[in-house]
């Protein structure tokens, strides 16, 4: 999650564009990160250093960590080091940024360490299986402040990112959220939760062809037409996300909300306030929406 | 009763649920299947098909699943219907055994959970 919160942040910033980012992080699975990254993502080296490295690889057949120790750069046992990070989801996220030319080093260098720093992350974050310093992340990033339960809206939003990369991939890059008085959607999946203590609709929004890209990847399956199947199946994914965090407000915070039937709405205005949190994968952008 | 002789009702309001786990009731063998896509429905079929195992959904619209599961035992007390939702609260697990559920399955149901089902009611 640590990659997509990161890719939000370069596109927040202006550092990328939003198709960079999408190209990037299609590429970025098939990409190692290199040890210039790694080696500036560990402050280790500077990207001048790095980039006197690569000039020098162009001149002679040796390998980067070689060239690097000579220099006394690196030493053998940081190399070692090194090598071992190179599955680092965002570090293979911005190796595919700066392969695609959208950073240099120097900029990718810069931005990642304003990252950690104004998020007070260190690579030991990074290697958290635990989970809490994404949820502090989000936390942060969508705090829902003028909410009168922010907290549930801000778990409902984590385990949302959860089970897009549990069902849906991994490579999408989620939007700061905004309030809107309505929303007009086109191809939407939307399903209602009545609790005593928290009500709400929720719902879905893409285009056609997101519509049918966002169900084929759910059911593994390839689509072509937005029918009764494709519908069936993004309504299946409202339906699990929605019920998975039924269960985890009951087991966490005791309060038990129903779930209504999942209905499929075209072309129609959606009364609010409303929260639209949208997620950019590279098939198209879904909007999630949450009533006030 | 083998695999192969089991009589399967598949009751949930999504067609895209019902054709996942028809394609895999199918692939562990079983050939006589039905569906319902809610609880009046899956009522009415378990009357006239009297089938060896339900698996049914719980939010659907007309008739829940775990109203249809009254019904049927009230006709039927032996009958076999596991409950399957994605929301596996403790209470919605409760009111399912209370009710006569034979299991409860919390979705995404896997494959192998569901191959494993098949086996135990066809021993």
């Amino acid at each position: 999650m640590f990659t997509q919160l990161f890719g939000n942040y370069l596109l927040n910033r202006g550092l990328v564009t939003s198709s960079q980012l999408s190209a990037a992080l299609s590429a970025a699975k098939q990409t190692r990160a290199k040890l210039g990254v790694l080696a500036i993502n560990a402050g280790y080296m500077n990207a001048a250093q790095v980039d006197e490295v690569h000039n020098e690889q162009q001149r002679i057949d040796k390998r980067f960590g070689d060239i690097a120790v000579d220099k006394g750069y690196l030493s053998p046992g940081q190399v070692e080091e090194l090598l071992t990070k190179q599955g680092h989801a965002h570090l293979q996220l911005g190796q595919a940024l700066v392969d695609n030319g959208a950073m240099t080093n120097s900029s990718f260098a810069e931005a990642l360490s304003s990252y950690k720093s104004e998020n007070s992350l260190t690579d030991v974050d990074f290697d958290d299986k635990t989970g809490n310093k994404v949820d502090e992340l989000i936390g942060k990033l969508y705090s829902f402040a003028d909410a009168e339960n922010s907290s549930v809206y801000t778990e409902y939003v984590s385990l949302l990112f959860k089970n897009l990369i549990r069902f849906i991939g991994d490579d999408f890059t989620p939007l700061a959220p905004e309030k809107i008085p309505s929303a007009r959607v086109s191809f939407c999946a939307k399903q209602d939760l009545k609790g005593l203590g928290f009500s709400c609709s929720t719902m879905m929004d893409t285009s056609e062809q997101a519509f049918i890209a966002f169900a084929s990847r759910f059911a593994g399956e390839q689509f072509t037409d937005a029918d009764e199947m494709t519908e069936a199946a993004n309504l299946e994914f409202m339906n699990l996300h929605n019920g998975l965090y039924a269960v985890n407000l009951s087991n966490d915070e005791g309060q038990e909300i129903t779930l209504l039937p999942p209905t499929c709405e075209k072309d129609t205005v959606v009364g609010g306030p409303v929260y639209r949190i949208s997620v950019v994968y590279p098939f198209g952008t879904a909007a999630f929406y949450i009533t006030v | 009763m083998s695999v192969e002789n089991l009589k399967i009702l598949v009751c949930d309001d999504s067609l895209f649920v019902r054709k996942k786990i028809t394609n895999v009731l199918k692939n562990c063998g079983v050939t006589e299947l039905y569906e319902a896509a809610d609880g009046e429905q899956a009522v009415e079929m378990y009357n006239k098909y009297s089938p060896d195992l339900v698996l049914m959904d719980i939010v659907m619209p007309r008739m829940s699943g775990v109203e249809a599961l009254k019904l049927i035992l009230a006709d039927d007390p032996k009958a076999k219907v596991v409950m399957a939702s994605s929301v596996g609260t403790q209470e919605n697990l409760k009111e399912a055994i209370n009710a006569g559920a034979f299991d409860f399955l919390q979705k995404p149901i896997s494959d192998t959970q569901l191959e494993t089902l098949v086996r135990k009611v066809g021993k």
